[in-house]
């Protein structure tokens, strides 16, 4: 087992480390013994057959056929963004919408300037990288833009009844739920390199390719998922606030806060 | 009274607010159930009732924080989904029942919807709710609920509103900010304003009210006018 990409063979002994998470769970009595073995098994089947539909796509579809798996994975990035935002007035298209948003305006800049190939073999994995990006970050958006909005209903009417636009009268919240949403993609963009060595990287030296080459892949990477991050959050926030109001600057009912304060300075009672 | 609702009977002129059949529902129950009545120009009109009984909702319609589910209101005769909603929030001005301060300084606080408010007409804005100008620099963590109350009030008047809402303006303060709270409103209503006051004590409505309406489970059960002397009794 001396070659850089493990054989079939290989994988089949790594369930070995499935077997000790099992040993663990059942030893320690977690009742997560089923849970890991079929989480295992759903990762390696979900895999085999990723890996079969994308051998099928690289050997016979062109940049139509990565546009309709990029397509396909912002759909689905949608849905469990939205997921996190139950509560949120139509919350599916609107992550839907920020995820595309997200990854069209970064892969499309990697396109335009020749940064990465229009191959499938390139778009997809990239562009899964980014719909994941862009995914995580709508999904913190939309459920922060939402506590937000619940739980700051006093001070967010305060505003509008001093005459403010709704987007005036949230603008301090929906800053408040960004900044939010941003932190682990600025931290993890800091810290890259020092704490772990990042999976694109990671996985160009395991194959070979020598580490100088692998870190301007691994650039380009961070730098495109802090854009998708970005931009994504960016369109969530925007889109989400405009669900949040109506025409006539209302905030909607909306699910009731898990306690929190509702404005910025509550005074002593009197 | 349908479109007559909009008409004072007395002279004609449309009232400052009339309510026409408004009903508002929210999960299957209303919350306002047919209510016709009519808020006058000029005077204190006081909304009083039992906990629940719509009037925080009444309050809100009036400067579109609420919608009503079927009915009109009128402003001056005029629906108000005809009016800018912006512009009619900054003429009539509501205060809610929570004191919520939006910003760190009083200054600041009382040019949060004003911008361009000067040192002077804040100062001033302080002393109509009985507020001393020295506050202007203090920050606005720390402040009383009868202070914060009263900042509030400033800061809603910063904006030279046609009408005041006041939500229980003074259910949790001491005696002295309530009459603070009462001067303020009269004074408010001496120089042509109109105030809606929500408020469950009944001394306070003896003292103040031009007009008194009462709501029971969102529905209008009795509309008092009181004579213009009563109104203007000074907190003993």
């Amino acid at each position: 087992m001396s070659t850089a990409v493990p054989t079939w063979a290989g994988v089949a002994a790594s369930l070995a480390l499935v077997a000790v998470a099992v040993a663990v769970a059942w030893r320690q009595r977690l009742h997560l013994a089923r849970e890991i073995t079929i989480a295992a098994a759903r990762a390696g089947a979900q895999l085999a057959a990723v890996g079969a539909i994308l051998l099928l796509v690289f050997q016979h579809a062109g940049p139509a056929g990565a546009a309709g798996w990029l397509t396909v994975m912002v759909l689905i990035a949608g849905q469990v963004a939205a997921r996190r935002a139950r509560g949120l007035p139509r919350a599916m298209p609107v992550a839907t919408a920020a995820v595309a948003v997200g990854t069209a305006a970064t892969a499309g800049t990697l396109l335009a300037l020749g940064v990465i190939s229009t191959q499938p073999r390139v778009v997809i994995p990239v562009g899964g990288m980014i719909v994941s990006g862009a995914m995580v970050a709508t999904a913190v958006t939309l459920t922060r833009v939402l506590e937000e909005a619940a739980a700051a209903r006093p001070a967010i009417e305060a505003r509008l009844s001093l005459g403010m636009p709704a987007s005036q009268a949230f603008a301090p919240h929906l800053h408040a739920a960004l900044r939010t949403a941003l932190v682990p993609s600025i931290d993890s963009t800091k810290t890259v390199g020092l704490i772990s060595l990042p999976g694109a990287m990671t996985g160009l030296i395991l194959a070979g390719v020598s580490p100088l080459t692998a870190i301007r892949y691994q650039i380009v990477v961070m730098y495109m998922l802090l854009a998708a991050a970005a931009l994504a959050a960016l369109a969530a926030a925007r889109l989400a606030e405009r669900t949040l109001f109506d025409d006539a600057h209302r905030l909607r009912p909306l699910p009731a806060p898990a306690g929190k304060d509702s404005g910025r300075h509550p005074a002593r009672p009197a | 009274m349908t479109g007559a609702a909009a008409a004072d009977q007395a002279g004609g002129a449309p009232a400052l607010f009339a309510l026409e059949g408004v009903t508002v529902r929210r999960g299957g129950a209303a919350l306002l159930d047919h209510v016709t009545c009519e808020i006058p120009a000029g005077a204190c009109t006081v909304v009083t009732g039992p906990s629940g009984a719509g009037k925080t909702t009444l309050l809100r319609l009036l400067n579109r924080l609420d919608e009503r589910d079927s009915g009109r209101v009128l402003l001056l005769g005029r629906p108000l989904p005809d009016l800018d909603v912006l512009a009619l929030r900054r003429r009539v001005a509501l205060v809610a029942q929570a004191q919520v301060l939006l910003t760190d300084r009083v200054l600041d606080e009382l040019r949060a919807g004003q911008p361009r408010l000067g040192d002077d007409e804040a100062a001033g804005l302080l002393e109509q709710v009985s507020l001393p100008s020295a506050m202007l620099a203090r920050g606005t963590a720390g402040l009383s609920g009868g202070e914060a109350q009263r900042l509030c009030l400033a800061r809603a008047l910063a904006a030279r509103p046609q009408v005041l809402l006041l939500d229980e303006p003074t259910s949790a303060l001491d005696p002295a900010s309530t009459s603070a709270v009462e001067q303020a409103a009269r004074a408010f209503i001496a120089t042509g304003g109109s105030v809606v006051l929500i408020s469950h004590d009944p001394d306070q409505t003896r003292r103040i009210a031009g007009r008194v309406l009462t709501l029971h489970s969102g529905q209008l059960t009795a509309t008092r006018h009181v004579p213009a002397a009563a109104s203007l009794r000074e907190v003993p």
